[in-house]
């Protein structure tokens, strides 16, 4: 796979509602053939960023470069971008296969009949919509409707595809199947995917690469488990939905929270101090342990059973919800007494520490 | 309980409105069966005939009642308002999509296209024969000025039920034709034109009936009598005297207006089905 040359970039890109910037001059670049995952907390900008990039929104300043073009000021049907929408977006009034067919059948490159019969069958064989071809997009189920987006747009043979949470409307297992369908289809046919996702999960289990969107400025990109394990901001972090978080303040490579004092020599540079811990990395004890650590005393509330672990939900004395999950993989969970007082303990150099006086 | 007082009171005001609107047509209806050529435009009856529906289709021996002189005046009448129906229609599909988007001015704008049905027909009409008279030093007749204050009228209800039609509109998937490849004007033919259609109808249904029967634009704005439009024709008659051969051709002009809204409730009918069956089919799925 070759990810060295950019199929498109974008070059400080800003973007403007009513004085409210969804785009804060964004840089960002995708390798052919490279699947990058963009996330983001609703109202951070990432839609704005597909659209811009498709064409439907033009940037207050700064260029989109598409194939080494500049594309900025073209529209968005010279652009040969496929687009995947959130809600599907197909053509109410066609059938399954002239939704497919629509682009051939009326795009300004002209295919022939023939040519548009055959690739417009190849797509709905590969997307596994046989024996579909001929209903109205309504009479079939979400998740053929989704394909059916999906075929509509990869018919077309684009080089970039942008797709705006087209799985959020999906149950979780259809989600499940519909993330390898897109793994497989990006094998198969080269295409550089930008998926646009709020799910920390669906982006992680994606992307070759995850760029973290946050008030329309990208703060981190990389490789999913370095994002995952080592978050570059408190609000990364805060995202990914798998660390507590702990307000305190670091000084001198110590970090004071309410879990006492933490030599703490590799903070990371933050703006605000926060001691950042995995749900996993957390020890329960008993209440009279004398504990080495960082030791937390909290009361057990409640627990969830999520599948393949258990979340164990404490609370500490100034009210803040401390979660520790529990993977069953590691044996059965233990019971904890409801309204009881635990110790929650764990080793310091699994920490992640920002603050101001971090490098 | 409230229900106990208000349901008759809503039932007598119901029937109370049914009795306004549609007993001045009943009367018209019952008179038109009047004997002729001697009967009058009043009860009694004094005997039952279709006497002056003959006559209107010049079917019955002269006599000293002149046939209505209608028909050459239903033809422009027609034509006027087919004429005046597309150039509305499509004047108000493109106003109403120029408004899908915020322009410099839009309010303004919005306000001198509804302005054409705020203003009194008269003033109208009257200021058209003037300008057409005196300024531009033109002919009136039904086919210029007397269309375009038709238009001027018409235009306005177009513009209004595209605007709302339009407004519910997802625009997403005009977006996702584009990024298919397909140019704006091809989407706009092959994507939301399909689908806006039963407004489109509407639209048409409302400018065609509107300049049908206007009158007071019309009186003034189109020419001389090779100018007539029907509501004018009928009214010349009105001043001579009144006799059932109107009230019969009223008959057949509502049986008309009955048949085109049937086909418009069909039409309709057909659309909201579709669009039913669509919704039901998200909710399964």
């Amino acid at each position: 796979m070759t990810t060295q040359t950019a199929i498109f970039r974008i070059d400080g890109v800003t973007k403007s509602y009513g004085g409210v910037k969804a785009l804060d001059s964004v840089t960002l670049e995708a390798g052919v053939n490279e699947y990058l995952s963009l996330l983001g907390p609703s109202g951070s900008g990432k839609t704005t960023l597909l659209r811009v990039i498709a064409g439907f929104e033009v940037p207050d300043s700064g260029r989109v470069f598409f194939q080494g073009r500049d594309i900025t000021n073209l529209p968005a049907h010279e652009r040969g971008i496929g687009f995947v929408f959130q809600n599907f977006a197909l053509f109410p009034h066609l059938t399954v296969r002239q939704n497919i067919a629509f682009g051939m059948a009326n795009g300004a490159v002209p295919v022939s009949a023939q040519e548009t019969a055959q690739r417009t069958q190849a797509m709905i064989d590969m997307v596994g919509l046989t024996g579909m071809e001929d209903r109205g997009v309504d009479q079939i189920s979400g998740g053929q409707r989704q394909r059916v987006a999906l075929a509509r747009t990869l018919v077309m043979q684009p080089k970039l595809v942008l797709l705006d949470e087209p799985l959020g409307a999906l149950d979780a297992n259809l989600r499940g199947r519909m993330r390898n369908e897109l793994r497989a289809i990006r094998e198969r046919m080269g295409v550089t995917f930008l998926h646009v996702t709020g799910s920390e999960t669906e982006a992680l289990a994606m992307g070759d690469s995850v760029v973290v969107l946050d008030r329309g400025r990208i703060i981190q990109r990389g490789a999913p488990d370095d994002v995952y394990s080592t978050p570059a901001s408190p609000d990364v972090a805060h995202f990914l939905n798998r660390f507590n978080l702990f307000d305190g303040t670091l000084v001198d490579g110590k970090f004071t929270g309410a879990f006492g004092t933490v030599a703490s020599p590799k903070a990371t540079r933050a703006p605000r101090d926060v001691y950042a811990i995995r749900y996993d990395r957390l020890r329960v004890m008993p209440v009279s342990t004398a504990a080495k650590g960082p030791a937390l005393k909290a009361t057990y509330i409640a627990n969830e059973y999520l599948g393949s672990s258990v979340m164990n939900f404490f609370e500490a004395a100034d009210g803040k919800v401390v979660e520790v999950e529990h993977h069953l993989s590691l044996g059965a969970p233990e019971t904890y007494e409801p309204r009881q007082d635990y110790l929650l303990t764990w080793a310091a150099d699994q920490a992640i520490v920002f603050g101001r006086e971090g490098k | 309980m409230e229900s106990r007082v208000l349901k008759p009171m809503l039932a007598v005001y119901v029937v109370a409105f049914i009795l306004f609107l549609y007993g001045p047509f009943f009367v018209l209806g019952i008179l038109s069966f009047q004997e002729g050529p001697d009967g009058g435009p009043q009860f009694p009856i004094t005997e039952w005939s279709t006497y002056w529906y003959r006559q209107i289709f010049g079917l019955t021996p002269p006599s000293r009642i002149a046939p209505l002189p209608v028909g050459e005046a239903l033809i422009r009448s027609l034509i006027l308002a087919f004429m005046t129906m597309v150039t509305s229609t499509v004047l108000g599909v493109m106003s109403a999509q120029a408004f899908r988007r915020k322009f410099r001015g839009s309010g303004f704008v919005f306000y001198l296209i509804v302005l054409g049905m705020m203003v009194p027909g008269v003033l109208t009409g009257l200021g058209t024969s003037l300008l057409a008279n005196n300024v531009f030093d033109i002919t009136r007749h039904w086919y210029t000025t007397a269309f375009a204050t038709h238009v001027a009228y018409t235009f306005p209800f177009a513009f209004l039920v595209m605007l709302a039609i339009l407004n519910r509109f997802d625009g997403s998937v005009e977006e996702a034709a584009w990024s298919l490849g397909v140019s704006p004007w091809k989407t706009f033919r092959k994507v939301t034109f399909p689908l806006i259609f039963p407004g489109v109808l509407s639209a048409m249904l409302f400018a065609f009936t509107l300049s049908f029967d206007e009158f007071p634009r019309s009186l003034f704005a189109a020419g001389g009598s090779e100018d007539q439009t029907l509501p004018l024709a009928i009214y010349g008659t009105f001043s001579v005297e009144i006799h059932p051969n109107i009230f019969a051709f009223g008959v057949l002009t509502t049986l008309f207006s009955f048949a085109l809204l049937s086909v418009y409730g069909i039409l309709m009918g057909l659309s909201v089905r579709r669009a039913r069956k669509l919704a039901m089919q998200e909710e399964i799925a």
